[in-house]
């Protein structure tokens, strides 16, 4: 043997975003040992170890040689295990182990897996966005780990070959075994398996909460509750992503994309169907929620993307933490930025919190007496900073339901008639904002209530009134109409009139009991 | 303020720092009649003083007579404007000196003769419910409307709303303090401070200045308030209460005492349910004890509020049958929803509405009530 090279396609991540990654495989004869270039990382550069158990464990004999791996382009470092598998196969071609069937397009055909000693070939993060980028750059073919499958298989246009073994892939290029490629998944398909683990029907009584989260759905409108200890608060939020519109193709990419690449995504699962919901703990940093660490990864907000972020016990999450979320919550996206890279993740959500209205929590319990003392709840509210509040339309207050309330009433609505209802006001507003850059009724400015909510003459009476008798700010005067919107929406009529204003003022009382 | 006066006030201060049970602090007050003469008794080791105090409280005297701590009261005393009477001034409130473990010096700022008033002692704890303040306050209120002045301890919780009741009936109040006159405590009530000397009411404490609250200056200060009331009225306690304990003294020192029922469901109010299976005499309107003190010459402005009035604010038909579910009380959302048999969406509307005209409030815990 002189000395013979090889060229295999594949895709990293840098981001959200794949890029493609060219890996030059240099054989020369002289003494046996590996060199991987082109910025790897640890990950990376242990592969070799692996490369090497990996193909002798499928039963194949490695000439002695001196090897070079280059992972082009040379300036954008490799992260993570999957390049394993295509170095293993340029490897096996450049010393002409394996010998591709002529049919065999390097240049259209991806490869992507972590080995494992025995030849094994893992799941790997990541493969929504680099399956993306491959068709971008028109790939044809990706052969990945059969965890993986299902996920590439969402991406149309794609011959998908699930491989477990490297064993497998070696006879799949020398010819000598087909592989049958992976089903396409239809989106419409995987959204019928679409389920929300916790039903509205599962709700007993608070009739006046499911209203609040079926007009916070409705308009997109961010929510808080404040109630005692097992007022059923987390429950109720548990419910908001089965009641929010099914989520398009669009929107289950960029969700998939960032679970993809956090390695959040179940092994054999295609795209994201189900919205996500998020619910960190409240000792949460504001790198894991915003996003962070050495290589700038995605933080709660961003997985929470499309879906409902979750923030229980509000006023114990860090203050630092609570201001972090200013940016997303106005811009729905976020900057990460770090010495060694920077991204920028979405982070359109629905933010949900919930919170006790004092220290021991039975403020205003009609069960148990409270033993927080007025400066010590003012402190504790006070923890919530008005900025905040501000970007929050709808609050609202949830008592704690009497177990014979339980047991006695009938079965409530369930998610899917409530669901339905918030479609049709949900594509009221998609037609209403057409043609400006909105999308819901939570996202008009002070400019745009002007313009698309405007009361008929009794509501506006009324809403003065309200104003003047609760000491409306500003601010909670447009909140009041943007929900007065929704309202109006989800009855179905254009105009905003003074029924709709009355409910909505009930939102924002919490002003005047709580935050004075 | 005259500067003699705060000399003698620095030197009762150092008598009360002593810590002298009365019974033995009144004779010697008695014989010597001012805190000066009784401070140069003991620095002229005057035999008179050895035979009415023990030997240790002589030594104390000495050691704690100095000048710097002499200067330290007086500076405090000029500085927060701090008079004080003693149980042989004609000022001094009589029936501090017959109660059981009576008071020999009072320091007080305001003016001491609202206590020559008609007099109601109110208490009730600190952590009160939203409808015990809200009654406390408005008895309060309707009390000082017939020119009762209002006797409370200045804490958190029902203390403030009956303080706060009675400035807004008119009528000056008076707050017993269990710490110094110069110590801001609670820090809450600074600005209830000021208003309730602007309104020519009454702070007064048997601690000297500089004394800090100390858990047990209250229960014990608890006997001031019940004395210096000509009744007491009881507005909320739980079963281990120190407004139990100012009850306990009312009945030891003979005084009337009146408990508010409150919510029979409510853990704020279980003393009360206590007290009154004991047999306690129960009130639910400032009207009630005016009848039963036989002061009805003088009747507070009572809100006319009856039942049909309420009703006949309505303006339809769902308006009379929410404000029909309120009458017995305050109602939450979903028993409101359940009895008027609303979609939540209108019913929040209606409420709106009914909270606009300024019919009904909203209360914590998703609650809606009839403003009284």
């Amino acid at each position: 043997m002189s000395n013979q090279m090889a060229k295999v396609l594949t895709f990293g991540v840098s981001g959200v975003n794949g890029f493609p990654v060219q890996t030059e495989v240099f054989c020369v004869d002289g003494m046996p040992m590996m060199e991987i270039i082109g910025l790897p990382d640890t990950a990376v550069r242990e592969s070799k170890n692996r490369i090497n158990a990996a193909i002798i464990s499928s039963g194949v004999k490695l000439p002695v040689s001196r090897v070079t791996f280059n992972l082009a382009p040379a300036d954008i470092r490799k992260e993570g295990p999957s390049f394993d598998l295509p170095m293993a196969v340029g490897l096996l071609i450049a010393s002409g182990e394996v010998s591709p069937r002529d049919d065999f397009d390097p240049d259209n055909t991806a490869f992507f897996g972590e080995l494992g000693l025995d030849g094994c070939i893992r799941r790997v993060n990541g493969v929504l966005p680099m399956v993306i980028s491959a068709k971008e750059h028109g790939v044809r073919e990706v052969i990945l780990p059969d965890g993986n499958a299902r996920e590439a298989a969402c991406i149309e246009g794609l011959r998908v070959i699930p491989v477990s073994h490297l064993r497998e892939v070696i006879r799949y290029l020398n010819g000598t075994e087909n592989i049958v490629p992976e089903e396409p998944v239809a989106f419409e398909q995987l959204k019928r398996e679409a389920s929300c683990p916790v039903d509205m029907a599962q709700i007993r009584g608070q009739s006046a909460a499911r209203r609040a989260l079926e007009v916070a759905a409705a308009g997109g409108h961010n929510l808080i509750m404040i109630g005692v200890p097992g007022s059923g608060k987390t429950m109720l939020a548990r419910c908001v992503p089965g009641i929010l519109p099914p989520m398009t193709f669009e929107e289950s990419l960029e969700t998939t994309r960032i679970h993809s690449i956090s390695g959040r995504l179940p092994s054999g699962s295609g795209l994201m169907v189900t919205r996500p919901f998020c619910a960190p703990h409240h000792s949460a940093s504001v790198a894991s929620l915003i996003g962070g660490g050495q290589d700038a990864r995605p933080g709660e907000v961003s997985l929470a993307h499309n879906g409902v972020l979750f923030l229980d016990e509000l006023p114990e999450f860090s203050r630092s933490a609570l201001e972090a979320l200013r940016q997303p919550l106005e811009d729905g996206i976020v900057s990460v930025s770090r010495v060694k890279r920077q991204a920028q993740y979405q982070s359109s959500f629905m933010l949900i919190a919930a919170m006790n209205p004092c220290p021991c929590g039975y403020f205003g319990s009609s069960q148990r007496a409270c033993h927080c003392t007025p400066p010590e709840i003012r402190r504790y509210l006070d923890r919530v900073s008005g900025p905040l509040l501000d970007r929050i339309d709808i609050q609202i207050e949830v008592d704690s339901v009497p177990v014979s309330a339980i047991t006695g009433s009938a079965a409530a609505e369930s998610s899917a008639v409530v669901a339905a209802r918030v479609a049709s006001a949900r594509s009221v507003q998609y037609e209403r904002y057409r043609k400006s850059a909105l999308f819901c009724n939570a996202q008009l400015d002070s400019n745009s209530i002007r313009r698309f909510c405007v009361p008929d003459a009794e509501g506006s009476r009324l809403l003065h009134a309200a104003a003047d008798s609760m000491h409306m700010s500003m601010r909670g005067y447009h909140r009041v109409l943007k929900v007065a919107r929704t309202i109006a929406d989800l009855a179905g009529e254009e105009t905003i009139s003074s029924v709709h204003i009355a409910e909505a003022v009930q939102y924002r009382e919490l002003d005047q009991k709580y935050w004075r | 303020m005259k500067t003699d006066a705060a000399v003698e006030t620095s030197y009762l201060a150092w008598l009360a720092d002593l810590n002298v049970p009365a019974d033995k602090l009144l004779p010697v007050i008695r014989e010597y009649r001012t805190g000066e003469r009784i401070f140069h008794a003991a620095a002229e080791e005057d035999p008179r003083l050895s035979e009415l105090l023990p030997p240790d409280v002589i030594r104390r005297m000495k050691t704690t007579g100095t000048r710097d701590n002499l200067r330290r009261l007086y500076n405090l005393i000029t500085e927060h404007k701090i008079l004080s009477v003693t149980a042989v001034d004609d000022s001094f409130p009589p029936i501090l000196s017959e109660i059981p473990d009576p008071v020999s010096i009072l320091f007080y700022q305001g003016d001491l003769s609202c206590l020559q008033h008609r007099r109601i002692s109110m208490v009730g704890s600190r952590h009160a419910s939203y409808a015990g303040l809200k009654a406390a306050e408005d008895i309060a209120r309707e009390l000082s409307s017939s020119g009762i002045v209002i006797i409370s301890g200045f804490a958190n919780g029902i203390d403030t709303a009956c303080h706060q009741g009675c400035l807004r009936g008119g009528s000056p109040t008076v707050a017993v303090l269990g710490c110094g006159l110069d110590r801001s405590y609670p820090t809450a009530n600074s600005s209830l401070r000021k208003q309730v000397l602007d309104n020519g009411g009454l702070l007064i404490s048997e601690f000297s200045p500089g004394q800090p609250p100390m858990a047990f200056h209250f229960p014990y200060r608890n006997r001031i308030i019940s004395g210096l009331g000509d009744a007491v009225i009881l507005m909320e306690a739980r079963i281990r209460s120190g407004s139990l304990v100012t009850v306990s003294h009312a009945l030891n020192q003979g005084k009337e005492v009146f408990v508010y029922p409150g919510d029979p469901s409510s853990p704020y109010s279980e003393g009360n349910r206590q007290l009154l299976r004991e047999g306690a005499t129960y009130f639910t309107t400032a009207r009630d004890i005016l009848a039963d003190m036989n002061w009805l010459d003088n009747p507070p402005d009572e809100v006319q509020n009856s039942d049909c009035s309420v009703l006949s604010k309505a303006r339809n038909e769902t308006e009379t049958a929410v404000l029909n579910c309120l009458l017995p009380g305050p109602r939450s959302f979903d028993q409101l929803a359940d009895t008027c048999g609303l979609p939540p969406a209108e019913l929040l509307g209606i409420l709106t509405m009914l909270q606009i005209r300024g019919i009904i409030e909203s209360v914590p815990g998703k609650k809606y009530q009839i403003i009284q």
